[in-house]
């Protein structure tokens, strides 16, 4: 069909269409579904929501946010978080670790069943999935990040061994995970994807197709997955946690759409707000104000220096960059209090946060005098920021900074847009002088920040940010067994490294959404744990 | 006329065809590959493993020489294999697409319907009334429509029907089964606002037409000989007027059937449909290698065998073309 752009005034439109419907012969019937019935066309019981289209169901392969929201609900392991970020018992029901921190061993649940209702899980069930997520033929981008601690997996990664040596079966109800040093996050590491539990018999049988069926053990199973259309989940029926779920199906529509307008129209249940919408929503007169919520997520948006080379290796020039970026009105005024501003590296919520941080605040006449120490603005001339940018453009919070380097600075800053793949790669090899970037939690503990990310030997570190004092904290922290120290260990380090300004940490991330009221339970979560067997429908 | 000339015409046709394919699967191969982005490293997120990604590349040839990666990928479709989906780890493209083709065959398809079933009698009704408020009235009606863009269009289309009047959902996809094996989504009142958006603009491009063919029709002997015998005026428009007018507008049609395989991506994207159109938006920012040569593959194909219809249908309704052709052959 032609469709030719230009413009015309809607009144007119909105009765000429009222014409065109009739023409159609479907004009349907003003209907308002009764109080205490769901609404036409859906099941008692059902949820409704957005969601995006995974990439996979492999609960080894999956790298993405959105293709984990689905297999934390079908799939699950040894140890989960709960909905308050704690550590607890999965399919695990207890477990000892070693005087030594080294080996653990996990006491399974018995009668944990596959949902397909066809045998028991046990422990060999574990040891067959973790080194099936270490095989490299399986293709998992990840493992090696989530297990790779594990005695022995590396040798297997690369072939020269044929099992991993540290993932004992005991017996069917007893596993015993030696791991290569007393890292007391390892077993955070456990509540990822990476390390669920998958039936053997199936992936098997069919290693390329099984996923669009997946045999899981989680409180949901899937009951439908039309690609590009929709995601259906029943529960499982031989789920074994309490609460068990309530509702009798959860729908995400996968298709995209106008989300709030939906919602507005009790097509879904829960929708989320963005930036066009917020001051709408916020607004106490509007009736979508009180089914308004914001949750802060586990995640730092960032911009990054290559400290490898001049003129950013010089730490005045990168704190003059910082100190001349008005975090405030960045979360306040162009993301309007969609995000919080960043002090630090750590966000608020994880483990060893430190509200007392001394971060680099905005203050223009001091950057002006240190980048006049360093050489003034003339030393930055040419350099690039690189981003992935937002829709196909740089996206509002960066024409922000560059316009403030400039205003406060009198530097200008080029940008440079790249798609997301290209970006990783540049960033890969260091080939930037800025770039943005946000990292989003794996698992609750300050290592999956402050380690991964700033260690001198991390794979992560585009930055190439390396300072001895910071790696020997980090060092000491990875092996510390009491938490407080531990803490402090890693907040000693994230104050180095704010000072040092590898990064200028810009916002972290809150979850913003809509939920109407008949929906109980259903709360934000930070980062990605399986909470709808926790939701009821209370029409 | 005989149908000597119109055979070897549509012969020389069809050679062309398989060579415009070729070219347009070249080209498209070579952009992908040659372009910006990699779809491993979009997989693999920030989370680096090095030696795994270069695994991936191994077992998806994507090590290999140009050649050879597209004579594999090529040789595959010959066969009936349009490869493999990065988007979908390790489906089969034809799995992901072919749900979707459906989907974007079945709306556009109705529309199709609807865009000729209105835009034809509007045409005749504006050329009957040449000269009164009338013609102008609904041709410049007609072109409003196909004024406003699809993204104006669709926000005002949910705001009064679903919003205010409350009598349509916003948009999405609920397929009905029917016979048990049938999926038709287009028995929702999910479609109205997708069809009224792709029906209204189209309006104006076959009501046209159809009036200055009407029009031209109208000037001619044979419609003053039926008037002057005295005929019914119902009689004339439709044996006389109607049969020699639409024969044109036929041509039309062609190509928009192309619409049928293609999909729009801004409708699709706005209203939730998972078709061809909301799948391309995808396929592009996944580097969907696969799919996008699929994409590609096929829309490319229903351009030519739509282009090829017209002008067949040209040669068939004007000798003049194929004679024209074997001159210049």
């Amino acid at each position: 069909m032609v469709i030719r752009p230009g413009t015309r005034p809607l009144v007119l439109l909105a009765a000429l269409l009222l014409a065109a419907l009739a023409a159609c012969g479907r004009g349907g019937s003003p209907e308002t579904p009764p109080a205490g019935a769901p609404p036409p066309g859906r099941q008692s019981g059902e949820l409704r929501l957005f969601g995006a289209d995974p990439v996979t169901l492999d609960p080894a392969v999956a790298t993405e946010v959105a293709s984990a929201g689905y297999i934390v609900e079908i799939f699950s392991g040894l140890v989960t978080f709960d909905r308050d970020l704690r550590i607890v018992p999965d399919i695990a029901e207890r477990w000892e670790v070693s005087p030594d921190g080294r080996t653990y061993t996990f006491y399974l649940r018995r009668g944990v069943i596959f949902s397909d209702g066809s045998r028991q899980v046990t422990a060999r069930d574990f040891k067959y999935s973790l080194e099936r997520a270490l095989d490299r033929r399986t293709g998992s981008t990840v493992a090696l990040s989530y297990l790779g601690d594990i005695v022995g997996a590396r040798e297997f990664r690369g072939g020269r061994a044929n099992e991993v040596t540290g993932i004992q079966v005991v017996d069917d109800f007893t596993l015993r995970i030696t791991i290569d040093a007393p890292k007391s996050y390892f077993l955070a590491k456990l509540t990822y994807p990476v390390a669920f539990v998958v039936k053997r018999e199936q992936v098997e049988a069919n290693p390329r197709g099984w996923t669009r069926q997946p045999i899981g053990t989680g409180p949901f199973r899937l009951r439908e997955w039309r690609l590009g259309e929709r995601i259906v989940l029943e529960p499982n029926p031989h789920y074994y946690l309490e609460p068990r779920p309530s509702l009798s199906r959860v729908t995400f529509l996968l298709a995209g759409g106008s989300p709030l307008t939906s919602y507005e129209n009790g097509e879904v249940d829960i929708a989320p707000v963005g930036l066009n919408d917020i001051e709408r929503v916020r607004d106490p007169r509007d009736p979508l104000n009180r089914e308004f919520q914001q949750v802060d997520e586990l995640s730092t948006f960032y911009v990054g220096f290559n400290v490898r080379k001049a003129p950013l290796d010089d730490p005045r020039i990168r704190q003059a960059l910082a100190m001349a970026i008005d975090k405030q009105a960045l979360a306040s005024v162009v993301l309007r209090d969609l995000v919080r501003p960043a002090n630090g590296i750590l966000p608020p919520g994880m483990p060893g946060y430190n509200s007392n941080l001394q971060g680099l605040p905005f203050d223009p006449q001091q950057a002006r005098q240190l980048l006049d120490q360093a050489g003034g603005p003339s030393r930055l001339a040419g350099l690039t920021l690189l981003t992935s940018g937002v829709g196909g453009t740089p996206g509002p919070i960066i024409d922000a900074i560059v316009a403030m380097w400039e205003q406060n600075l009198g530097v200008r800053i080029e940008v440079r847009l790249l798609d997301f793949g290209t970006f990783l790669t540049e960033v890969d090899r260091g080939n930037f002088d800025l770039f943005s970037l946000g990292w989003i939690a794996d698992y609750v503990d300050p290592e999956n920040f402050l380690d991964i990310l700033f260690h001198s030997g991390s794979e992560n570190n585009h930055t190439g940010y390396a300072n001895p004092e910071v790696d020997r904290l980090l060092e000491q922290a990875r092996v510390e067994q009491d938490q407080g120290r531990r803490m402090s260990l890693y907040q000693q380090a994230e104050q180095i490294i704010v000072r040092d300004a590898p990064w200028i940490p810009l916002y972290h991330s809150r979850d913003s959404f809509v939920v109407k009221p008949y929906v109980r339970g259903y709360t934000g979560t930070p980062f990605v744990v399986p909470h709808l067997r926790y939701v009821t429908l209370q029409r | 006329m005989t149908r000597a000339g119109l055979w070897p015409y549509i012969l020389r046709r069809l050679l062309w065809a398989p060579l415009v394919l070729f070219l347009v699967s070249l080209i498209a191969f070579a952009l992908g590959r040659f372009g910006p982005g990699d779809p491993v490293r979009v997989l693999a997120g920030q989370h680096r493993d090095p030696e795994v990604i270069e695994e991936i590349r191994r077992e998806r040839g994507l090590d290999e020489n140009f050649f050879v990666q597209y004579g594999r990928y090529m040789a595959g479709v010959l066969h009936g294999d349009l490869g493999t989906s990065f988007r979908y780890q390790g489906l089969p493209v034809w799995e992901v697409i072919k749900p979707r083709l459906w989907v974007t065959f079945q709306y556009n398809l109705v529309a199709l319907v609807l865009v000729f079933a209105l835009g034809i009698p509007a045409g005749v009704w504006a050329a009957l009334h040449q000269g009164s408020w009338r013609d102008p009235f609904v041709i410049g009606l007609l072109l409003a429509f196909a004024a406003i863009p699809v993204l104006v269009m669709v926000p005002v289309l949910q705001f009064v029907f679903a919003l205010k009047l409350r009598w349509l959902p916003v948009g999405g996809w609920e397929p009905r089964e029917l016979f048990g094996f049938l999926e038709l989504g287009i028995l929702s009142k999910n479609i109205v606002i997708p069809l009224l958006a792709l029906t209204l603009p189209g309006l104006a491009g076959v009501a046209r037409l159809v009036r200055a063919q009407v029009l031209e029709v109208l000037g001619e002997d044979y419609v003053r000989t039926a008037r002057a015998k005295g005929l019914d005026e119902f009689v004339v428009v439709t044996r006389h007027v109607l049969r020699n007018a639409l024969l044109p507008v036929a041509t039309l049609m062609g190509f928009a059937l192309v619409g049928l395989l293609s999909g729009s991506i801004f409708l699709e994207t706005l209203l939730g449909i998972p078709g061809i159109g909301s799948y391309a938006v995808e396929a592009v920012n996944a580097r969907d290698y696969d799919g996008i040569m699929a994409l590609v593959l096929l829309t490319g194909a229903a351009f030519v065998v739509a282009n090829l219809v017209v002008d067949v249908l040209y040669a068939f309704i004007d000798p003049r073309v194929r004679l024209g052709a074997e001159a210049h052959a």
